[in-house]
């Protein structure tokens, strides 16, 4: 166990820029999951830190050891890649058994290891079936174990729930978090999707363009985002995102008007759906908006709507709202639940 | 999806296509010479003999009637033949084999500088018809004495097997999934994941390899025919064409014909397991 520390690490293939000087520190014992969208340089990250990719520059530090020069298995390290990786022409205990190759262990207790593992994921029986006679599931699931037989100082997972469907993501995400937190053992959890992030990461760190935009945990990431990425790309609906202007403690964007305080100047107003009122009758300071669409989920409703800068705004409202497709509504913000961004840098005020 | 009315008359087309000719000649093989000048031509061998079988390698055989059967002038040249293409086949495929599988992931799994311009120059070698390359390789053969030597006719041999089964392989290694990091992760050196993981998740495809690089060598004429006909290097589909200049007794031939795709049927069934997965499965899953 251990806990792992990236120091100004950089990463470039040629001329492009991957990974930007990232500095992180990794709690002993955390569940950090990196999220971003494809191409933010998450998984490069993920790939340094196992050792598969060396750093253009920079340290990475597991415990107090600086790992940056070795290899993958001296790090002792367990990775779970897309797509449940595994050899496809080995059964399932060699593949778990591949895992333990470099270990030095002698066959009694690797015997006893893989037992265990397959007990832990409850595979027993698939253990003498190859890959392609496994369900999605069972791979993931062959996959961790092959992942937990080395008792490793941290694991890594590369979007390991991308190919399976809904429901099997569901079960397998709390799996997961069940497991990591009864071995606790140090995870690096890389994916795009912002439902996985949320429900699993002690902390979140989000990346974009090769840069760390904000690490937190859950709470923090999504109540308070420090930059317009963050708040545009974490959330279900996401965050409305309004440009205008604060004078005189007010910020203005066409006929919308919300007291809040902050600098004078050009400014982004980001206020989550469950924030905004929605009224029939046009009263002084809210925003106009034409219905588009109105979608069911439930146990509420996202109300979509169209401004007259034809930006598309989402509220949530209760299960029983009404509205017809074209009709003029006034959306009012929550001034205490408003955030205002810096529009040039991002940031938030 | 529902099976069409048109495929079981297809297949029959293509069945007859493909099996008349070889229904045809190995019937002759099993006739006796009474029978194969019978007009009509019987549908069916009356009293089917093996006597082709034992005079194309140089046995007299009597049979049952008390009738002998001599063997066959050119038994000789059958056997020497037969000896021959073995050897140019086995050693094509396996200095094939050497040389492909290695290549070809290397060109498959592994980034380095030039490699389009690397690929391409396979590819134009792959598209070179081979007859162009005859006569540059008969000079160069008369000054180095490698006429009408096995050696050489493995070489020139090479010179097609070693692209065409090169590009073929790439292909192949290239849908491979990327086991390559889970080696790492697991501790396996670059030489141990080529040799220890790829080869064996890879052996449908090689499998296929062998067999088109030993069935491209066995078939191979044109060269063989210019390189080392007439000499003691000669080949099975050389020999046998020789047969059409020298009154051949058509059961002798007919045996010969199907001594000759004996292996190549042999090799086809016992490998038609990788050759269908490799055709057919999703090597990913």
């Amino acid at each position: 166990m251990a806990g792992i520390r990236l120091d100004r690490v950089r990463k470039a293939f040629g001329g492009f820029v991957a990974v930007q000087g990232l500095d992180l520190d990794i709690a002993d014992g955390e569940f950090l999951v990196l999220l971003g969208p494809s191409g933010c340089g998450k998984t490069t990250t993920l790939n340094m830190i196992a050792g598969l990719e060396q750093p253009s520059s920079g340290r990475i530090v597991f415990g107090g050891r600086d790992v940056t020069a070795e290899p993958p298995h001296t790090r002792n390290v367990a990775m779970v890649f897309q797509s449940a990786l595994l050899y496809p022409h080995l059964t399932a205990r060699r593949n778990i058994e591949a895992s333990l190759r470099r270990s030095g262990l002698d066959a009694a207790e690797r015997e006893r290891r893989i037992a265990e593992a397959a007990r832990l994921l409850e595979n027993g029986e698939l253990l003498d079936k190859l890959p392609s006679r496994m369900s999605g599931g069972q791979r993931q699931r062959v996959a961790t174990a092959k992942a937990i037989v080395r008792e490793p100082a941290a694991f890594l997972l590369d979007e390991p729930l991308s190919a399976l469907d809904a429901a099997l993501r569901q079960t397998l995400r709390a799996e997961l978090v069940n497991l990591q937190k009864r071995l606790g053992t140090t995870t690096v959890y890389v994916t795009h999707d912002q439902v996985e992030a949320m429900t699993m990461g002690d902390r979140i760190a989000v990346m974009n363009g090769g840069r760390l935009e904000q690490v937190g945990t859950p709470g923090e990431i999504y109540g308070r985002p420090e930059t317009l990425f963050v708040a545009g790309f974490v959330g279900s609906p996401p965050m409305n995102l309004l440009a205008g202007a604060v004078a005189d403690g007010r910020f203005r964007a066409g006929e919308l008007e919300v007291p809040i305080a902050g600098p004078e100047g050009r400014a982004v107003l980001g206020v989550r759906p469950q924030h905004v009122a929605v009224t029939p009758e046009l009263a002084p300071g809210t925003l106009p908006g034409t219905v588009f669409a109105l979608e069911h989920l439930g146990r509420e409703s996202v109300l979509v709507l169209d401004n007259a800068a034809h930006q598309r705004l989402r509220v949530l409202v209760e299960p029983e709202f009404r509205a017809r497709v074209g009709e003029r509504l006034f959306l009012r913000p929550d001034p205490a639940r408003c955030l205002l961004f810096e529009p040039e840098s991002g940031r938030c005020f | 999806m529902r099976a069409s009315p048109w495929i079981a008359p297809a297949l029959l087309v293509a069945l007859l296509w493909s099996l008349l000719p070889v229904y045809w000649f190995a019937k002759i093989a099993f006739l006796t010479p009474d029978e194969i000048a019978r007009f009509p031509p019987p549908l069916w061998p009356q009293e089917p003999t093996l006597a082709a079988f034992f005079n194309i390698f140089g046995f007299d055989y009597t049979t049952a009637g008390g009738m002998l059967r001599r063997a066959s002038g050119q038994a000789n040249q059958i056997m020497r033949g037969l000896e021959n293409s073995l050897i140019v086949s086995l050693v094509v495929t396996v200095v094939t084999l050497a040389i492909v599988v290695p290549l070809a992931y290397v060109f498959a799994r592994l980034r380095f500088a030039h490699k389009e311009k690397l690929l391409f120059a396979i590819l134009l070698a792959v598209a070179l018809p081979p007859v162009s390359t005859l006569i540059p390789f008969y000079a160069m053969y008369v000054r180095l004495g490698l006429n009408g030597t096995l050696t050489g006719l493995i070489i020139v041999t090479l010179t097609i097997t070693v692209p065409f089964v090169t590009w073929m392989l790439i292909g192949y290694f290239r849908n491979l999934p990327p086991v390559e990091r889970l080696a790492r992760i697991d501790g396996f050196s670059r030489l141990e994941t080529f040799w220890r993981v790829m080869l064996p998740l890879g052996r449908s495809g090689i499998a296929v390899a062998a067999v088109i690089a030993f069935l491209f060598a066995w078939n191979e004429y044109t060269y063989a025919l210019v390189l080392v006909n007439g000499t003691s290097a000669n080949t099975l589909p050389t020999a046998i064409s020789g047969f059409l200049f020298q009154h051949p007794e058509p059961s002798h031939l007919a045996a010969s014909l199907l001594l000759t795709i004996l292996p190549p049927a042999l090799v086809a069934y016992f490998l038609q397991r990788h050759i269908g997965e490799m055709n057919l499965v999703d090597p990913i899953r």
